[in-house]
């Protein structure tokens, strides 16, 4: 050993930022790719904490909590789930495999914990009694650091009026010392003095989850009765107050909790869940965060896929019984929500109104619950009469829950925005990937609410809750003289296009659908962002595909038959198919290209699968399907695909996916019959994408129509109209023949009726 | 310097290997009679048994009298070994028939050992001198934490906590073979060194005290009083005290290295100093395929290649080290992960994916040992994959040939490089020409024949 240097070499710490991705498509916002926060600063620092001293039972204790906040946890302690339970409270889930679980404490994290109640001695007291060694000094401190200001204020909205209450006078006086807040206070006549405060009784906090770990003693503290003080402020500062008392400022952050049961101005909204929703345990538990005093505080909660985050936002709505405002991504998800919303609750349909640039339904009775996207909201530009009454109406009511769906995919500005515009008593944001922990997650801290509930993948996979999935990565080698090409200089802008259109990619990916469709019987979603990709694999293959530029209608159509048509069993999407479309029969996924590293993209898109199929006692651990969904991503080897794969699985690694390497499809002796084998086929293709501009062979892009807000006609920026109709016609030859020569119908009806003209897969199911 | 092999040979092939003189010497001492005895094959036991009261020589035709029809092979492996061993000494007639008798100082040795019963090397010291013994759990603890410190001196002096007192050419010598050493550059461990980390401890006990012996001379040491020695040790019992003065001048600094290996404890009382073996000295005799010592896992690795090793010794951190990045040192668990960087390092010194993997998946932590694969396959396919990776260019060698004076002699040397099938590749614009080494030398005549 070179004294244990050459061990800890690092890796390369590339920035892979490319100026070209930047556009945008439906809410789907562009992701800085940050480096993982664990490379690069590993290296250097020496993380040796063996000194720390182990306690004498350490074996039957299930956790080590390092100096910096780093925190292991086994997971086949008997104490395992006590201990889970109590650190997604405190802190943020690094990786969490089957065996060891990694968290780190952060100031975030802490702030969450605080605001669902836990106190700081708890935290330490529990954090050390899971702990196998003592803990280090330096952690302790870094939670009363972290804590001390945290939780202590409150601002409730009781019958319109808003509060800003806390159990500790003293701090209450340190912020009416700020000029703003002493300005937006509103002194009730003749009280005289600023330092007597409204004092009430409220019932303290019952942890219920923490019963075992804690003493009667600290038991009994929590559940006395607490005084708390307060003072009013006036509701048209209430932004200004909060801001001043976020970290940069005063640095006492406030919670918001909603008193709904004590509302009575706002009118109620008549609406339960059905008999038949039954909120699954993980969802009680997510819920119970939320409502854990008989308050609705503000947060997010994660939840992976396919978990039935709908429910939990439904059953959020029908406690609280007010009110409420969803914000979904795009149109078709505005659909899903309404029909979610009557399929769990007993709501009436009226009361139901969906707001798009489609549909303007109008908002009736006093009471109810309006679905719409964060653009309709948003949107700073001229409406139509018709929106902008709705607009008025949305700005104008006050919301006892506002539900944001997919918060994760909208940038903070917009957040600002939307949560400026609407007033709002509870805020809850449902999410199936807080990836980032970047400036973004932070805004989200603040302007929502901590992370109340986040999930563990691997546990609800043993549960049976969400499918199976076998991930696997292919690899497929470059094809001669596509290799010769990419590596060229000059075509340095179609590098992305030769490593997707590598024939080798092509036969590997056709196989996989053969494979699914027929073997299996499976409903297969083939993702390319690359548009001249989407576009060549789909016509070649002949079938349907969805993309920016698919009008709703035809989107629905598509779905309509994917879903139900015993004939169309493979889809292709571009990046509109990552969020909010919600395709439960599918189980197949195979990725052929994507955005360049982007983990959430990768989880996003695993997400369409992971809604579980069958029979619950055969998907649970030890059922008799070991995998019910697949998951393919098809990489050209060494090419930055290679690079960009490992990148973008790392998301769901940490949640202990594991993604197999398939080196040789189709199989050796297999695959004369798949597109492409032909040597001539292989040339004639490479000299299409060649030959298409530079401009064609990009990702797809996606313009806002100005006129319209939902995005619903966004189309393709690049190029002129003449691409479209044919003049640069080399790239759109196979589509014309692809289509029989019927432009303008729908794809679903293209395929071609003369069986001369089948595909060869289909000549066979025909005969 | 001779490759050194690290096979798990038997004590008995070194003694076997001595010269004659030597070891005829050995056979003074009854407890190497005794040692010999119990390490020969069944068959060659029966010889000597039935041979130990008989004086005269027998010939080989006797001998092969005794055997049934199908144990000739038998029978030349055991007379084999028992003549190797001088156990035998053979003679041979005109007629080149062989015959055989004990060695009689083997046989006067063992008649006296069945006669008289065996004694104890040494008696043991009373316990009203020695007061306090470790018991023999401490000892183990001990004796493993000796043979750990030596490892992780051996394979990186700077890591290990407090240095035995080898001095540094002995070190030297057992690093030879295990770590390469070129001038200038910190020594890193090679592929034997990298098995040798991975053999179990006898094994690897062995190959330390073979080196030791086989370097004794130089320190003015007889290989076959060093044997004789360490022999004797095996015999006396782990636990017990045993007094120093009852050693030789060079037993005496032999054991203070044996100490260091952790073979034996030394005491000092009042008056008196004493040494304990351990059970690593009284093992050292058997046969080292015995893996029953074999230790518990402590390792366990996730589909996120991460690794968690349930282990407080530096040396498992140290091994870690070589194929992934140790991230956090715990009281009793070390946190790593095995990235591309760090098997590529390990690939270039020599370790193969093989190794790699089968060190994951016999050190595998018993919460993990019982699943299949004990490693997950994701993790394994990946490692080969990278090595894979690696292997993919071919090397040829090659001469390269520029500055041609003029393009009909690029042209024509082009040619007759293709006719010659040692073309590799040409640039016809810059005439610039790579042909195979093996045509090298025609080239060159083919070239000065052109001028």
């Amino acid at each position: 050993m070179a004294g244990g240097g050459h061990g800890e070499k690092s890796r390369p710490s590339k920035k892979h930022k490319s100026s070209k991705h930047v556009q945008e498509e439906e809410v789907n916002y562009v992701e800085d790719f940050e480096e993982d926060p664990r490379e690069g600063d590993k290296e250097g620092k020496k993380r040796d904490f063996t000194k720390l001293e182990l306690k004498p039972d350490h074996i039957n204790r299930p956790l080590w909590a390092c100096a910096d906040g780093r925190i292991f946890l086994e997971t086949f302690s008997p104490l395992y789930k006590q201990a889970y339970d109590f650190l997604i409270a405190i802190a943020e889930p690094v990786c969490r495999p089957e065996s060891m679980h990694e968290y780190n404490l952060t100031p975030h994290s802490l702030y969450a914990a605080v605001s669902v109640g836990l106190e700081t001695e708890t935290i330490i007291s529990v954090l050390n009694k899971l702990s196998k060694t003592k803990l280090p000094k330096e952690m302790i401190d870094f939670i009363h650091a972290s804590t001390a200001n945290y939780g202590k204020v409150k601002l409730v909205l009781k019958k319109n009026r808003y509060f800003v209450e806390s159990p500790f006078p003293e701090v209450l006086r340190t912020l009416l010392r700020d000029e703003t807040i002493a300005r937006a206070r509103i002194t009730l006549e003749g009280a005289d003095g600023s330092d007597s405060f409204s004092i009430s009784k409220a019932v303290g906090e019952i942890e219920g989850h923490h019963d075992e770990l804690l003493t009667g003693i600290q038991l009994a503290a929590a559940a006395e009765e607490k005084e708390t003080h307060s003072f009013e402020i006036d509701p048209a500062k209430v932004e200004n107050v909060k801001e001043r008392c976020l970290p940069n400022h005063l640095n006492y952050p406030m919670l918001e909790e909603y008193d709904f049961r004590n509302d009575t101005v706002n009118p109620d909204l008549i609406m339960d869940l059905k008999p038949q929703a039954q909120p699954r345990p993980y969802q009680e538990k997510s819920l119970s965060k939320m409502f854990g005093n008989g308050r609705a505080r503000s947060g997010i909660i994660v939840l992976p896929c396919g978990a039935g985050k709908s429910l939990v936002g439904v059953s959020a709505a029908c406690r609280i019984r007010k009110s409420c405002l969803c914000l979904a991504t795009n149109a078709v998800s505005v659909d899903q929500w309404a029909f979610q919303f009557q399929l769990w609750s007993t709501i009436r349909e009226d009361q139901i109104c969906r707001f798009t640039s489609d549909s303007k339904e109008k908002f009736r009775g006093n009471a109810g619950v309006v679905v719409t996207t964060y653009n309709m909201v948003a949107f700073g530009g001229k409406r139509s009469e018709e929106s902008e009454k709705i607009i008025e109406e949305i700005r104008n009511r006050e919301w006892g829950l506002l539900l944001m769906d997919e918060v994760h995919v909208v940038p903070a500005h917009m957040f600002r925005k939307v949560i400026n515009i609407t007033k709002s008593h509870c805020k809850l944001g449902l999410t199936a990937t807080l990836v980032r922990e970047d400036e973004r997650i932070t805004d989200l801290n603040f302007l929502i609410g901590p992370k109340l509930y986040e999930a563990n993948w691997l546990d609800l996979v043993k549960g049976g809750f969400i499918a199976n999935v076998q991930c696997a990565e292919v690899w497929c080698p470059m094809t001669k003289e596509f290799f010769a090409e990419y590596l060229r200089k000059e075509n340095s802008k179609k590098k992305q296009a030769l490593y997707v259109m590598n024939p080798n990619k092509f036969r590997a990916c056709e196989f996989l659908i053969r494979f699914h469709e027929q073997q299996r019987g499976d409903k297969i979603i083939v993702f390319a962002d690359n548009l001249f990709a989407l576009t060549e694999y789909a016509m070649k293959l002949r079938k349907p595909m969805i993309y920016g530029a698919t009008s709703h209608q035809e989107r629905t159509r598509i779905l309509h038959a994917f879903k139900n048509s015993p004939d169309v069993n493979t889809v292709f999407l571009s990046k509109v198919g990552d969020n909010s479309i919600d395709i439960p029969e599918a189980n197949v996924i195979i990725q052929i290209s994507s955005h360049a590293g982007s983990r959430r993209q990768e989880a996003q898109r695993l997400g369409r699968i992971l809604r579980a199929k069958g029979r619950l006692q055969d998907r649970m651990a030890g059922g008799k399907e070991e995998y019910n969904a697949f998951f393919y991503s098809l990489v050209s080897t060494d090419t930055q695909e290679m690079y960009y794969s490992t990148k973008r699985q790392q998301f769901l690694i940490d949640q202990g996916y594991s993604f197999k390497i398939i080196t040789s499809l189709p199989p050796p002796d297999t695959g004369a019959d798949l597109g492409y084998s032909r040597h001539e086929e292989q040339m004639a293709l490479l000299n299409k994408v060649l030959s298409a501009g530079d401009d064609m062979v990009g990702l797809e892009q996606l313009q806002e129509d100005a006129d319209d807000i939902a995005l619903l006609k966004a189309r393709r920026s690049f190029g002129s109209m003449s691409a479209m109709s044919g003049a640069k016609g080399m790239v759109y030859m196979e589509y014309n023949t692809g289509r029989g020569g019927r432009p303008g119908q729908g794809q679903l009806k293209s395929k071609p009726k003369d069986p001369s003209k089948r595909h060869s897969l289909f000549k066979k199911r025909f005969a | 310097m001779p490759q050194v092999k690290i096979i798990a040979k038997n004590f008995m092939d070194m003694v076997a290997s001595l010269p004659a003189l030597k070891l005829d010497k050995l056979y003074d001492n009854t407890f190497i009679c005794e040692a010999v005895l119990r390490s020969l094959p069944a068959l060659a036991k029966k010889y000597v048994l039935q041979l130990l009261f008989i004086d005269v020589t027998v010939t080989g035709k006797s001998l092969e009298e005794w055997l049934l029809q199908d144990g000739f092979s038998k029978h030349r492996v055991a007379v084999d070994r028992l003549v190797q061993l001088r156990v035998f000494l053979e003679s041979v007639d005109r007629k080149k028939d062989s015959s055989y008798r004990l060695n009689p100082k083997f046989q006067i040795n063992l008649q006296k050992y069945l006669v008289h019963g065996g004694v104890l090397p040494r008696e043991p010291m009373p316990s009203s001198i020695t007061v306090r013994l470790p018991t023999l759990e401490e000892l183990d603890a001990y004796a493993l934490e000796q043979w750990e410190c030596f490892l992780l001196q051996l394979i990186s002096s700077s890591q290990a906590e407090r240095p035995t007192s080898f001095s540094s050419s002995m070190m030297k010598i057992f690093q030879r073979g295990l770590l390469s050493q070129r001038e200038k550059e910190a020594p890193r461990l090679t592929v034997n060194g990298f098995q040798f980390l991975l053999l179990d401890t006898n094994a690897q006990l062995w190959y330390i005290i073979r080196e030791y012996i086989s370097n004794s001379e130089d320190r003015g040491v007889d290989p076959a009083d060093l044997i004789s020695f360490l022999l004797e040790l095996s015999f006396h019992v782990t636990g017990e005290a045993y007094n120093v003065n009852t050693l030789t001048d060079i037993q005496r600094s032999t054991i203070k290295d044996l100490a260091d290996l952790g073979l034996v404890k030394l005491q000092q009382g009042r008056k008196e100093s004493w040494f304990i073996p351990t059970k690593l000295v009284t093992n050292l005799s058997v046969s080292l395929s015995d893996s029953s010592s074999r230790k518990q896992g402590f390792v366990v690795v996730e589909t996120n290649f991460r690794t968690y090793a349930y282990s407080t010794s530096k040396l498992h951190c140290e091994i870690l080290r070589l194929f992934s990045r140790v991230e956090y040192q715990l009281p009793n668990l070390i946190v790593g992960a095995i990235t591309k960087e760090n098997l590529y390092t390990a690939f270039e010194n020599g370790i193969t994916s093989e190794q790699i993997i089968s060190f994951l998946q016999q050190n595998a932590h018993p919460r993990v040992a019982e699943k299949t694969p004990s490693v997950p396959e994701n993790v394994t396919d990946q490692i080969r994959l990278w090595e894979a990776d690696l292997n993919r260019v071919e090397i040829t060698p090659s001469h390269f040939y520029d500055e041609f004076p003029s393009r009909d002699v690029f042209e024509s040397s082009c040619d007759y490089a293709r006719d010659n099938g040692g073309l590799l590749w040409e640039d016809s614009k810059k005439m610039l020409l790579v042909v195979k080494a093996e045509i090298h030398m025609q080239m060159r005549e083919y070239l000065r024949s052109q001028k």
